[in-house]
């Protein structure tokens, strides 16, 4: 079974590749992705693991975001100490969201979570003394050791690998007992309760997964864009990730980055409808939702793709 | 006379106007096999609810080895000791036979986040002890070579099977069945009811039973209870049980009884 | 002062009620929560620029005439192209298919008439009219008696016709209304159809209210809360639960702050899920097992 290193030394080598070989626009891109698919990465945990539907990653993602520069513009928190501080804070948020669940499912679930989104976007519109109002507030640079790293190019360093890790653990966990646990959660919450699984908890750590990922990837998010502009943390961006959760795959954590690629490089092929990428989006979610609801990773080659690398990392069966 | 393992005592459960049990009060001995029966909608599925906590009793106690269990989450009574089974099967239809058995005893074979994230020698370890022991339950319910069958696809029959070795995989002191023998052919219920004496004889474990059908329960209870519109008619052994005229008007109307009765 | 904020917020209710009516209408008649129906709402008011845009000339009305056909047949599309096939899939996967359903709607209207605001001619006289002390606004009027107008037609046709009862009999035990001879599909289809002429409806009623832009759909959600606040089952609750909702966002809005309205009415939202998530009209159910 020596598949498993060599691919493993093949990404490697990519992965220092990459910065040698392209120019700094797919670079930025490539940026873009992971810290997407972190977002979406959340949701594949706390919606298409444990069936939990969450409209709220968007405010999770605004909150690491500006969490992480307000720490940073403020107090002079740097970065890279302030990113997983608010991301715990975040997922300490994100657990008590979860105990909704006790009360609430399905479509009031849906609602409440919107509602979290708006009154976080409202929050920081409002809160203009700490986020700089509706004109938002320019994001801090990412230093590391007296460097300060700007260009995708450089966070490409720390966002790619942080992605790469997170997704890797999400894997594995997913392939354990908390994975199993969650899917069951999905499939009959009161066939898990009976059997024995604390079903509030399992819920409440799958939200403050997502929130802690959502947090993450919004703190990453930060530097990459430079600016923060609180009308883009909105519904809509909420649908946003979810729709490309539904494209890539809800349950899949490479599901998660083959939709954010998706999602990310198509408005570079559609260059001459920039007015129509809203719409196209849009009809994506709707298509996929409707005629392949598991997402493009539960396409045939890629799931037997997929399975071939898994023989070699899951217990043997 | 040895302490109920079970005791239920005057529990009552609304849903709005309707009184879906009426201060009813029920024992299971330990080591019987205890059998409830009764008519559409008189209250037995909800029984079995209340027990483990799914529905709130709006009156009376339930005790489990001596120690209050009503008002306790669902997962805290199973923790306990009480599993069951779902008249309409509740499996998790899309993960495989083994995995639905697993969800149940992956409590017993605890591991902590990181462990699962690493994948080492100590979680393979862990996992494989976890898979031995659903394929030993999947075997005892007759379900070897369904391990890697998704739920949702096995015949009827497998999947009342399946329920039930789930439920074993909480290790359970006290078994509840909601018509387990529901839909099933004569020779199946013949296998379900020798699982279900051997369970006894050779686990320990006391079951309450639940059925429609007189003749399945008859041949393997000690005890039988009847529940008709919530409150609980007779109760005695299964030849008391067959001749009690209240049962028999319960099941074949008035007219009936009278006519067995003269 | 508190009676003039009190019937001008009667105003921003009904618009609320009315929306709120049509979420209870899907609801109680398919049990499906259609968190694209404010974008409906919307897009029913750009299909009346759209009539006009497309017959030059074309007088206000006929084009309000066109776009409420277009919207039934809209209803027909949805039901027919999307909830049907989705009629077995899971819950998640209704909500998501509602969610997308709106934001196609948001985005072709975006996309083809352009993010900015629209112009909407008012149906009745904005010139407000004194009755006792207070100003009166007739467009605004219109409003009310068109919402309690619709729930009273609504109302009469579930709680008191066989009809009524055959929809309520489709939805809680489909095969016992097929049974019965109630053709299931046929009653959902009505309901969507009805269901999205009366967003257009409730569209060329708000549109000269609130801006007409593609966002305006975001008015759904007030629409929800009221919904939610009267209990999603009862149409009576949804009417009361608007107008609450209206007076309450007004109250804040004069007396408190007026950038803590909106944040008011999430709060609301958040709260009555927690505490008391069958409504003030609603009933509790526990799920059967
Ligand atoms: N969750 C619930 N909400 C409302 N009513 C309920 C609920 N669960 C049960 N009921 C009602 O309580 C009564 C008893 O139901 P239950 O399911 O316990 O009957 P049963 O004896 O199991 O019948 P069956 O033989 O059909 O399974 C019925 O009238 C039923 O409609
Ligand atoms: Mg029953």
């Amino acid at each position: 079974m020596p598949l498993r290193p060599l691919l493993f030394a093949a990404a490697i080598l990519a992965f220092f590749a990459a910065p040698q070989l392209l120019p700094e626009f797919y670079l930025f891109q490539i940026c873009l992705i992971a810290g997407t698919a972190l977002a979406v990465l959340g949701l594949v945990v706390v919606t298409g693991l444990a069936g939990q539907i969450s409209l709220a990653q968007s405010a999770f993602v605004a909150l690491g975001g500006y969490g992480a520069s307000i720490l940073a513009a403020s107090w002079g928190v740097p970065l890279w100490a302030g990113i997983p501080v608010v991301a715990v804070v975040v997922a300490g948020l994100g657990f008590l969201l979860g105990q909704m669940t006790l009360r609430v499912a399905g479509h009031y679930l849906a609602l409440a979570t919107l509602a979290v989104t708006a009154i976080v976007q409202l929050a920081l519109i409002h809160w203009e003394a700490l986020t700089g109002g509706a004109a938002g507030m320019a994001v801090p640079p990412f230093e590391i050791m007296g460097r300060a790293l700007t260009s995708g190019r450089e966070l490409y360093y720390v966002i790619v690998p942080v992605t790469a890790l997170f997704i890797l653990t999400a894997q594995n966990l997913i392939a354990s007992r908390f994975g199993r646990a969650l899917t069951a959660i999905r499939q009959s919450e009161t066939a898990a309760e009976a059997m024995g699984l604390d079903v509030l908890r399992y819920k409440a750590a799958a939200f403050a997964a997502s929130a802690f990922l959502g947090a993450v990837a919004g703190g990453l998010l930060a530097p990459l864009s430079t600016y923060l502009d609180p009308a883009q943390y909105g519904i809509t961006y909420a649908i946003y990730f979810l729709a490309i959760a539904v494209v890539g795959g809800m349950t899949s954590p490479t599901g998660a980055v083959i939709g954010s690629a998706v999602f990310v490089l198509l408005p570079n092929y559609l260059q001459a409808f920039q007015s129509y990428l809203g719409l196209v989006f849009a009809l994506l979610l709707l298509g996929f939702i409707v005629l392949r609801p598991n997402g493009l990773s539960s396409l045939p080659w890629l799931r037997q793709a997929g399975a071939l690398l898994h023989r070699t990392t899951g217990p043997k069966p | 006379m040895t302490e109920a393992l079970l005791r239920i005592e005057n529990v009552s459960v609304r849903f709005g106007g309707l009184v879906a049990l009426d201060s009813v009060t029920l024992e299971v001995a330990p080591g019987s096999i205890q059998a409830v029966i009764g008519p559409n909608g008189a209250g037995k599925s909800t029984l079995l609810n209340v027990i483990t906590g799914l529905y709130t009793a709006s009156g009376g106690s339930i005790l489990f080895r001596g120690e209050r269990i009503d008002g306790r989450t669902p997962h805290a009574i199973t923790r306990r000791g009480i599993a069951r089974t779902f008249q309409n099967t509740e499996l998790f239809g899309e993960m495989t036979a083994l995995e639905n058995v697993m969800i149940s005893l992956d409590r017993f074979y605890a591991y902590g986040g990181v462990t699962a994230a690493w994948q080492g020698r100590h979680y393979r370890q862990i996992e494989t002890s976890a898979r031995d022991e659903a394929r030993e339950l999947l075997a005892l319910v007759g379900l070897a070579g369904d391990e890697n069958e998704a739920a949702a696809t096995l015949p009827f029959g497998k999947q009342r099977r399946l329920e039930i070795a789930r439920a074993l995989a909480t290790r359970p002191g006290l078994l509840l069945l909601d018509e387990p023998a529901a839909g099933l052919r004569a020779a199946e219920i013949d296998a379900l009811n020798r699982i279900l004496l051997d369970l006894r004889a050779q686990r320990q474990i006391s079951i309450l039973v639940i059925d429609h059908v007189m003749p399945l329960v008859m041949a393997i209870s000690d005890r039988i209870a009847v529940l008709n519109f919530g409150r609980k008619i007779a109760e005695g052994t299964p030849d008391a049980v067959r001749r009690s005229p209240d049962v028999i008007a319960a099941y074949l109307g008035e007219k009936a009884a009278h006519a067995v009765g003269s | 002062m508190l009676a003039q904020v009190l019937v001008s917020s009667v105003t921003a209710g009904a618009v609320y009620a009315l929306i709120a009516l049509g979420f209870v209408l899907i609801h109680k008649g398919t049990g499906v929560v259609h968190f694209g129906y404010g974008d409906q709402v919307t897009f029913g008011a750009y299909l009346v620029l759209i009539a006009q845009m497309a017959v030059t000339g074309l007088p206000f009305w006929p084009a309000v005439f066109i776009a409420l056909v277009v919207s039934a047949l809209l209803g027909a599309l949805i039901y027919g192209g999307f909830m049907w096939p989705l009629r077995n899939a899971s819950l998640l996967a209704k909500i998501i298919a509602s969610l997308a359903l709106g934001t196609v709607l948001r985005e072709f209207v975006r996309a083809f008439m352009g993010p900015n605001a629209w112009p909407f001619p008012f149906l009745l006289s904005q010139t407000a009219v004194p009755v006792g002390g207070v100003l009166v606004v007739p467009a605004n009027l219109a409003i009310v008696g068109v919402s309690l107008g619709i729930l009273a037609i609504l109302f009469l046709l579930f709680e008191k016709t066989l009809f009524g009862k055959a929809i309520m009999a489709a939805c809680d035990n489909r095969i016992g209304a097929s049974l019965i001879g109630v053709r299931v599909s046929h009653v959902f289809l009505l309901i969507w159809v009805v269901a999205s002429v009366l967003a257009t409806v409730a569209g060329v009623l708000v549109a000269p209210l609130l801006t007409l832009s593609p966002d305006m759909g975001l008015i759904g959600i007030k629409g929800f809360t009221a919904a939610v606040l009267g209990g999603f089952n009862s149409l009576p609750g949804a009417v009361l639960g608007g107008i609450l909702l209206g007076i309450l966002e007004a109250l804040v809005g004069t007396y408190i702050s007026s950038a803590l309205k909106d944040m008011i009415s999430y709060g609301i939202l958040i709260a009555v899920i927690l505490i008391r998530p069958q409504g003030l009209l609603g009933g509790l159910l526990v799920k059967k097992v």
